[in-house]
């Protein structure tokens, strides 16, 4: 038993050795870590919406009882971020999966780029998931007239109108690049500490600061609001799904000389 | 026929105008167990990320099975270091850490681990948030034991662990060394808790390498002299002397090196007694003598 367990061990041993510049497995135990304990990713986020969910329920109620206006309050749910209040815990998950999971899979022999590549992936999972369940919610609560009782909360923001691959696409662009935000943010703590943090901080706010300078110098705010309607919501949101991918390249790149504590 | 897995030259590690690593030279040989012994802060944490390629080094070679370590799959997957002050995911619990486990590990031993959780008793499903120092010193253990990595870690193994589960740690390390013999490098402070398990030490302070020498020679290589001071002063005369201590008339002197026959005849003659030194006695005479008392409050805690 001990000699084939040996010898199949050498021919994987032989197999892995080979120059593959794809680890598909290594990149799947990454995504499997991350789902080892699916409260992170999946419990907490779900948690707050249905908390959120809640909410939004009991104030349309007070407001049922209170025998109010329903097709105004209807109106007045349009600007609820209800819908949203998931997305501020998912830069907790994304700084947490740098911060906590990181030193953690370096200490059980991953590498850095499959660390990355494998957290990405789950990234991308998690926000094809979130996305398919906030848009059909979207579609139940549409159909049910607000959950019977004229409650809205999904059909917000810029989801009043929207079809069901929108409201998919802008969720997930939405929810991946927060989950990168927080989780490349973390990488430039991880390999330059304080410091590299801090000036990609202030280096952030300075830019945003010079965008909105020659933005207002030149008068040119009428312009780019009506540039980001002509392209509507699926363009706005094909920008922040860019915005996204280049955390994502960027992480990737810090991350290659990032060390834990 | 040996094998070298690890092979290091000139390794340095700066944090600023602070040198951790300074400059040391390192080779580990296949199938041994290796003590990395030094006080705290010399340096054997550092020693250990630099192997696993957690850190980067500043300058010199480092080749870990034949490769640098860092981002090559390859070596890294060959070895197994849970650092002591190791970060798990939020919420993690031991549970959870052990599912993990053997997609990491190719060699990993459900079972064994799962006799070690029984011998440590672990509560493995309480959050490693909560776990005493004990516990978490026992996760580290148990993933170090049953992942069976060629080159395996321990960092700190004992910390907070109690009489019975060192014991334990002893004998089970022992015991699957001997089935499964491998590559093990264990770093402490506390000395003689592990003295009898190691077979080759290396001494680590401020960074540089005071000893790399095996434990069999090391453990006779130094001789306590004691007696009266007069004949202590003249059979000491010309030796090394390594450590003094004495107390009016008495006086009892470590000297590094063997004695010979003739020597000890000679030492009888004088009415000396000759008394051999413990691997602790050493390397306190060897990197000062603070460390004596911070390892005695840590086995008394």
């Amino acid at each position: 038993m001990t000699a084939t367990a040996s010898a199949t061990d050498s021919a994987r041993a032989r197999a892995t050795d080979a120059p593959s510049r794809v680890r598909p497995n290594e990149i799947l135990r990454i995504v499997r870590l991350h789902t080892v304990n699916p409260a992170i990713f999946f419990g907490v986020p779900w948690m707050i919406l249905g908390g959120a969910w809640a909410v939004t329920m009991i104030i349309a109620l007070i407001i049922q009882g209170a025998a109010g206006p329903l097709d105004q309050a209807e109106t007045g749910f349009e600007y609820s971020w209800a819908v949203l209040s998931p997305q501020w815990y998912l830069i907790v998950v994304g700084v947490q999966a740098v911060s906590y999971t990181f030193p953690f899979a370096l200490g059980f022999g991953a590498t850095r780029r499959d660390y990355w590549l494998g957290t990405g992936l789950m990234f991308a999972i998690v926000s094809v998931l979130n996305a398919a369940a906030i848009a059909t919610l979207l579609l139940i609560e549409r159909a049910t007239n607000g959950w019977g009782i004229g409650a809205g909360m999904f059909d917000a923001l810029w989801y009043v109108g929207a079809d069901w691959a929108t409201a998919f696409y802008s969720t997930f662009a939405l929810q991946l690049l927060v989950l990168f935000i927080g989780a490349g943010i973390t990488t430039v703590f991880m390999r330059w500490r304080m410091k590299g943090m801090m000036t990609v901080l202030f280096g952030g706010v300075a830019l945003i600061l010079a965008i909105i300078a020659v933005l207002t110098f030149t008068e040119a705010w009428e312009a780019l609001g009506a540039w980001l309607a002509s392209i509507g919501v699926v363009g706005v949101f094909t920008l922040v799904l860019a915005k996204a991918l280049l955390w994502a390249v960027a992480g990737l790149l810090v991350i290659r000389r990032a060390t834990p504590r | 026929m040996t094998t070298t897995v690890v092979r290091a030259r000139g390794l340095t590690k700066r944090y600023g105008s602070f040198t951790a690593i300074d400059g040391i030279d390192l080779s580990l040989e296949e199938g041994r167990i290796y003590g990395l012994l030094g006080r705290n802060g010399a340096g054997k944490t550092t020693v250990m990320q630099l192997l696993t390629g957690q850190i980067f080094a500043n300058g010199g070679e480092l080749e870990v099975f034949g490769r640098q370590p860092a981002e090559h799959a390859d070596v890294l997957r060959r070895m197994c270091f849970i650092a002591e002050a190791q970060r798990y995911p939020e919420d993690f619990t031991p549970a959870h850490v052990f599912r993990a486990a053997p997609w990491f590990f190719e060699h990993w031993d459900a079972e064994f681990a799962e006799r070690l959780i029984a011998d440590f008793r672990l509560p493995v499903k309480r959050r490693i948030k909560k776990l005493s120092r004990g516990q978490l010193s026992a996760v580290g253990v148990i993933v170090g034991l049953a992942s069976r990595a060629p080159l395996t870690f321990f960092d700190e193994p004992y910390l907070g662990l109690d009489a019975v589960a060192r014991h334990i740690f002893y004998d089970r390390l022992l015991e699957d060394y001997a089935a499964h013999p491998r590559t093990v490098v264990l770093s402490t402070h506390l000395i003689d808790e592990v003295a009898n398990l190691l077979e080759h030490v290396i001494l680590i302070d401020q960074g540089r390498i005071l000893l790399d020498r095996d434990a069999e020679e090391v453990r006779g290589s130094a001789t306590t002299v004691a007696g009266a001071r007069a004949a202590v002063e003249q059979f000491v005369a010309g030796r090394p002397v390594i450590g003094r201590e004495g107390i009016g008339g008495l006086a009892s002197v470590t000297v590094d090196g063997r004695l010979d026959h003739d020597e000890r005849v000679r030492a009888a003659e004088l009415g000396l007694e000759l008394a051999p030194v413990s691997l602790q006695q050493l390397i306190v005479h060897l990197t000062g003598a603070e460390l004596a008392e911070s390892t005695e409050k840590e086995v008394a805690a």
